[in-house]
């Protein structure tokens, strides 16, 4: 079993290194200097910006830091690889660097400051995905072909084709404004996230729309795979069974066919909670959330590499970690995998 | 960019009606009740009237809150509340005020500032003493802070700056502090203008703090103004302040304030109409629905129950940069035949309900309002366009209008593509991202594009130096002219007050003819206010003054 994890582990550093380099190439070749970017339409002066490109190590500099000049007079750029083996080292010691736009603030700090609201809106969302997804599901399946399972279904298609950042945007509009004036601010779901004290709202309110976005395709294909899972389920010879011992329609799904049905909406939830923290950009973006999403979304659109790299650099080790957990408690469970017997390596 | 604005409009208001009297009975009454909690005896309808509430303010998450980096409006806004600078533009009075300062001295050649200090504290009780300005002002310079400062240029003309920013010094050598209350700056050059400088919220003292944790001081800065900080800056989120009770001068009438950070004016807006936040922007192409239904201000700065709708002009341009340098823009009689092309006044009133000006020269009314100032190439004359294109054989010129897409230039650009077309031109636009453009910019890359100015200071200077010096950095039109530039350091060596805004004049006609850039329109702000305030007065460099504001309680 360790040997099994040793070598799953050892798998991580070439997905590692894949995924930063592809990132690293991606900042050499997006159009627009980040430095001068910095201050906008201002251009800044050459000193000023010398000063920012060594502290960010963007130019070479002797052992005193001082900037180093080719024949022309001009300081040298690090090239690509000599920044690439920087931020490797950084980040094997914990370093992800410094912004660039938000003068001095490092990014592990920016980062570990706004996880927390990620996570608490991606467990929200978990939760509707788990309740609603499984509930939706399960009645579909039990009233199959009644009006109940044709709407599901027919919800869930539009759910699964629907952007989440338009169905942010519909609810926004709905709850957020028309309701408000329908009821004359009566009645209203708050649209942008305000975590301050003075916050009119109690917390929860905030989180309701953004969660439901957040959750609207995955509880769409939660409940299609419970629905299809229950109804292979119930044909199974030991329901057929458990039926023609005179047990009750209602004690052979609660007790017989549900645990097994489960199994893969379980896995299927598991797993998107990596997928949630990622994809939580549209979502953060269209409700203001003061999340990993909406900050990396900022980053990329003010070319502030190193938040972008420090975020899915985090994104990737999450999603290795998460997919190794499965997998041993997989292996654990199946002895054929952990002695190399065909399976795929996720 | 951007001044004080406690001397403005509200603070007379407010003086009227009996400031010194009700601000000591506030402070006396506020430190009563935070003494005297237990002891119920007396504090109950106290409590009540001491209370000067929470002003909610829609800002965007800043670059910086720490004065040696703050940059642009929404930074700024939040800096110069909880930090004071020596001096201080009194939009009223037209002049500077001392602020931090005490009184300050020029000498004769302009070329020294000696700046007698008041007795301050810092809201970490440390005191505020000449050591603690010259800390401040080198930190802007300092080439090893963990990010380097970008706003350092504005004390480029102090002495020995230049070899603090590039490595060769660790001290600013133009600064000294003969005693703990004489701040002395000595500059490289004749700067007449440089006291406008000094009340630049970026040139404000910091504690030893500042040095020792770098990091906490970032996000929670401790500041000699009348605010200071309630925990830290909630990125994304919030920046709450608080009065701080040992502050020098006239005591805030507010408790607090709460920056709510939104991510854009439509967002803030809506919580506006929530009633969630007190103060924030008016839509654009809503502009006059909103008047109608908050009441407009008087004079266009002040929110008042019933008129909360503030239309003000600012001390800022928009204006088409022309790349000088460029084989079909070099030509001087095409920029003045696209200059009279445009309809100027077509853009404002479409565009902008009429709520803008039309520019007519590089210097907005606010700054220096002169009919001598009047560009003869501002004008809208198609028949005189036509006639030098004619003249000239420029018929059917091919030039492109470069911009930045979003922030609804393409609209703009679009008329000016009419305008241009009208008279004969052929015209491509090329809509760029922000990045890329301003590469494009850097790199000479462009013909005709546009670009803004908001002014860094309220003088002539800085309207003119920036842009059209031939070294300066922000001059993208490439603009070389000798006689200019004498002309400018000349102008700026002028100590008295009314040669210098004559020579400044005479330098704003000299570049009329030759059409670097293309003056468009002056902006204005347009905000409003909430039922709940009851005086605030936001400035035509578009900084609300909090510390004079009071809200209906």
């Amino acid at each position: 079993m360790g040997k099994y994890i040793l070598k799953r582990v050892i798998q991580f550093i070439p997905v590692f290194l894949g995924v930063t380099l592809i990132l690293f190439v991606m900042e050499n070749v997006v159009p627009g200097d980040p430095i001068k970017l910095m201050a906008g339409e201002k251009k800044l002066d050459a000193q000023t910006e010398l000063n920012l490109r060594v502290a960010h190590h963007l130019v070479e500099t002797d052992e005193n830091g001082n900037a180093l000049y080719d024949e022309a007079g001009n300081p040298i750029a690090t090239p690509m690889w000599k920044r690439y083996v920087l931020y490797v080292g950084g980040l094997l010691q914990g370093d992800l660097g410094v912004s660039y736009q938000r003068a001095g603030q490092s990014v592990s700090d920016i980062l570990m400051s706004k996880y927390p609201y990620t996570i608490k809106l991606s467990i929200v969302a978990i939760i509707i995905e788990t309740v609603v997804g499984i509930g939706a599901g399960m009645i579909s399946a039990i009233k199959r072909y009644s009006f109940w399972d044709v709407l599901v279904t027919l919800v869930t298609s539009v759910l699964v084709a629907m952007p989440a950042f338009w169905l942010g945007m519909l609810l926004q509009l709905f709850f957020g404004i028309f309701l408000k004036d329908a009821t004359g601010g009566g009645f209203y779901l708050p649209i942008s996230a305000d975590f301050s004290p003075y916050a009119e709202f109690q917390g929860w309110a905030y989180y309701i729309l953004p969660a439901i976005t957040l959750a609207s395709v995955s509880t769409a294909y939660a409940a299609r795979i419970m629905r299809s899972q229950l109804l292979e389920v119930m044909n199974q010879d030991y329901i057929r069974t458990a039926r023609a011992k005179g047990l009750s329609r209602r004690d052979v799904i609660w007790h017989h066919a549900l645990k097994n049905a489960l199994i893969p909406v379980v896995t299927y939830i598991g797993n998107d909670f990596g997928a949630m923290m990622a994809g939580a950009i549209l979502t953060e973006t269209v409700f203001n959330w003061p999340g990993v999403g909406y900050e990396t979304y900022r980053a990329i659109s003010s070319r502030d590499w190193p938040i972008v790299l420090g975020s899915v650099t985090v994104i990737v080790v999450l999603v290795m970690v998460i997919n190794l957990i499965v997998d041993v408690s997989y292996a654990f469970l199946d002895p054929r995998i952990r002695y190399g017997a065909p399976k795929d390596q996720g | 960019m951007a001044l004080d604005k406690t001397g403005g409009v509200s603070r007379r208001t407010f003086v009227k009606g009996g400031l010194a009297a009700s601000a000591l009975a506030a402070l006396a009454a506020c430190k009563n009740a935070s003494t005297s909690t237990d002891s119920s005896t007396t504090t109950g309808g106290t409590d009540q009237a001491a209370s000067g509430g929470t002003l909610k303010f829609y800002i965007n998450d800043p670059v910086a809150i720490d004065p040696y980096n703050v940059q642009e409006s929404e930074g700024t806004q939040v800096e110069h509340i909880l930090f004071d600078s020596l001096v201080n533009y009194d939009w009223d009075k037209e002049d500077y005020v001392a602020k931090a300062c005490e009184k300050w001295e020029v000498s004769d050649d302009g070329t020294e500032f000696t700046f007698t200090l008041k007795d301050a504290t810092f809201h970490n009780g440390d005191k505020v003493d000449s050591a603690s300005f010259k800390r401040g002002w080198e930190r802007l310079a300092d080439p090893k802070m963990t990010t380097p400062g970008e706003i350092g240029y504005h004390i480029s003309p102090v002495a020995g700056y230049d070899d603090m920013v590039s490595g060769a010094a660790t001290e600013i050598s133009g600064l000294t502090c003969p005693d703990d209350k004489t701040f002395v700056v000595k500059l490289s050059y004749p700067m007449a203008d440089f006291l406008a400088v000094c009340a630049h919220p970026g040139l404000a003292p910091v504690p030893q703090a500042a040095l020792d944790d770098a990091d906490a001081f970032l996000l929670a800065p401790i500041g000699n103004g009348p605010f200071q900080m309630d925990g830290k800056w909630e990125s994304g989120q919030y920046i709450n302040v608080k009065r701080f009770d040992d502050y020098y001068g006239d005591a805030p009438k507010l408790d607090a304030v709460n920056f709510s950070i939104q991510k854009d004016p439509d967002t803030a807006f809506r919580e506006f109409e929530a009633g969630n936040i007190d103060f924030c922007q008016l839509l654009t192409g809503r502009i006059k629905e909103g008047l109608e239904k908050y009441g407009e201000s008087e004079d266009g700065y002040t929110v008042t129950p019933g008129k909360q709708g503030l239309i003000g002009a600012e001390s800022s341009i928009y204006y088409l940069c022309v790349n000088v340098d460029d084989p079909v823009m070099s030509d001087i009689n095409l920029r003045h035949a696209i200059s009279l092309a445009i309809n100027r006044q077509n853009i404002v009133d479409t565009l902008f309900e009429g709520v803008r000006k039309p520019a007519d020269c590089v210097f907005p009314p606010i700054i220096d309002e002169d009919s001598s100032n009047v560009w003869e190439y501002c004008a809208y004359d198609v028949d005189k366009a036509k006639q030098i294109l004619a003249d000239n054989g420029l018929e059917g010129t091919e030039v492109t209008l470069s911009y930045n897409s979003g922030g609804g230039h393409e609209d703009i650009m679009s008329i000016v593509q009419g305008d241009l077309e009208a008279v004969g031109l052929t015209v491509t636009q090329n809509s760029q991202e922000w990045a890329a453009y301003l590469s494009g910019l850097t790199d000479g890359n462009f013909q005709i594009a546009r670009l803004g100015w908001i002014a860094d200071y309220p003088t002539m200077d800085n309207f003119i130096y920036p842009n059209f010096y031939s070294t300066a950095d922000n001059n993208y039109s490439r603009y070389n002219s000798p006689e200019v530039d004498a002309a400018i350091n000349k102008a700026r060596a002028i100590v008295d007050e009314d040669e210098r805004k004559a020579a400044f004049r005479a330098i704003n006609q000299q570049i009329a003819d030759d059409l670097p850039i293309i003056p468009i329109m002056f902006y204005a702000h347009n905000h409003v206010g909430s039922e709940k305030v009851e005086s605030l007065y936001y400035s035509p460099q578009g900084l609300a003054g909090l510390a004079s504001a009071s809200l209906k309680v």
